[in-house]
């Protein structure tokens, strides 16, 4: 359940923004998940909803976008999309990758409410 | 209104990660993140482990939910020892290591081992500043592990099949473990050994001496 970790760092990280922004309330959250964090959606909806209890981004609606992994084998240079149990590249058959994508949680956009009220996407 | 915002959100974590790199760096201090099921025998590795690389010095920081029994044991065999109790975590954060690392004194020390919450999944995403991750799997656990966890694998410096003193105990098909990490590491040497009669301790030493030199080859290895 490392989705509790994760909810309560972006909590923190949407309250900043909220100050930053002055806004009142966040609505929609969007999250691009690496598929190597072995995020489960459903278990970081049920984390962040706990998160950000009294919070700005209380009731916020998450997306959790799942990302691919994308890999340079280390031995050849080739790049390839690999799987979550399989790095074999397909042109050296090594398997000794630098990962070039799906290992990030990265927060991709946020919709607020700011004080005057003017909410528009 | 809609932000356009594209920040990792375990920034925070990361950034922790890097400073505690830099202040293992500073004081020369390797640092080895070590990964596994609950019961695979990390504590006995350790045990064994740092009094076989004296007079290098060691620390340990160690994780569990509840207990000290872990820090107890290596209290006998390291010089420095602190126990982080993660409550119902199941996973150490580059946080919780910062503060292990205010309770020890790192000048003088060679090796800092954290031994992570017994868990195959969460710690994997956790960068804690360590040098090396170790990732190991015990033969009782049985032999489909790296192909179970291939995340806990795919990243490790080294993997470290224990307990191999069970092989003639339990059906285990050692090549099924050579089969999975062929496809998902083969950057790791995979060690097998068994920490309670000695066998493949040493290759496991000199892997550990390597990269305490790489580190820093000012300090030849103990």
């Amino acid at each position: 359940m490392h989705e509790m970790s994760i909810a309560m760092a972006l909590v923190d990280q949407l309250q900043r923004i909220a100050a930053e922004q002055h806004a009142t309330r966040i609505t929609e959250v969007e999250v691009r998940c690496g598929v190597l964090r072995q995020v489960m959606p459903e278990a970081l909806e049920l984390a962040f909803g706990a998160a950000s209890a009294d919070t700005p981004a209380a009731g916020a609606v998450l997306t959790v976008v799942e990302e691919g992994l994308r890999a340079r084998c280390r031995a050849c240079g080739q790049e390839f999309e690999a799987a979550i149990d399989n790095y074999l590249c397909p042109q050296c058959r090594m398997a000794d990758v630098e990962l070039l994508a799906g290992r990030d949680i990265v927060l991709q956009s946020v919709t607020c409410e700011t004080e005057d009220r003017n909410q528009a996407s | 209104m809609k932000i356009k915002v594209v920040e990792s959100v375990l920034k925070a974590n990361d950034a922790v990660a890097r400073e505690n790199r830099k202040r293992l760096d500073a004081a020369g201090v390797l640092a080895i993140n070590l990964m596994s099921a609950p019961g695979s025998g990390k504590t006995l590795l350790l045990e064994k482990t740092i009094p076989a690389l004296a007079p290098r010095r060691c620390a340990v920081l160690v994780g569990d939910l509840q207990t000290t029994r872990d820090a107890e044991r290596l209290g006998l065999v390291a010089t420095q020892v602190t126990q982080i109790n993660t409550g119902t975590g199941c996973h150490l954060t580059a946080t919780q290591v910062a503060e292990g690392l205010d309770s020890l004194e790192l000048e003088g020390m060679d090796y800092l081992f954290v031994e992570n919450v017994g868990n195959m999944v969460c710690p994997a995403a956790f960068d804690l500043g360590e040098h090396r991750r170790v990732a190991l799997l015990s033969v009782p656990e049985g032999d489909d592990k790296v192909a179970k966890y291939p995340t806990l694998f795919q990243p490790a410096d080294a993997i470290v099949l224990t307990k191999v003193d069970l092989l003639g105990v339990l059906d285990y098909e050692r090549k099924r473990v050579y089969e999975d990490v062929s496809r998902i590491n083969t950057r790791a040497p995979l060690m097998e050994l068994s920490a309670k009669t000695g066998q493949g301790l040493e290759h496991w030493l000199t892997w550990l001496r390597q990269q305490r030199e790489a580190l820093d080859p000012s300090r030849p290895p103990g």
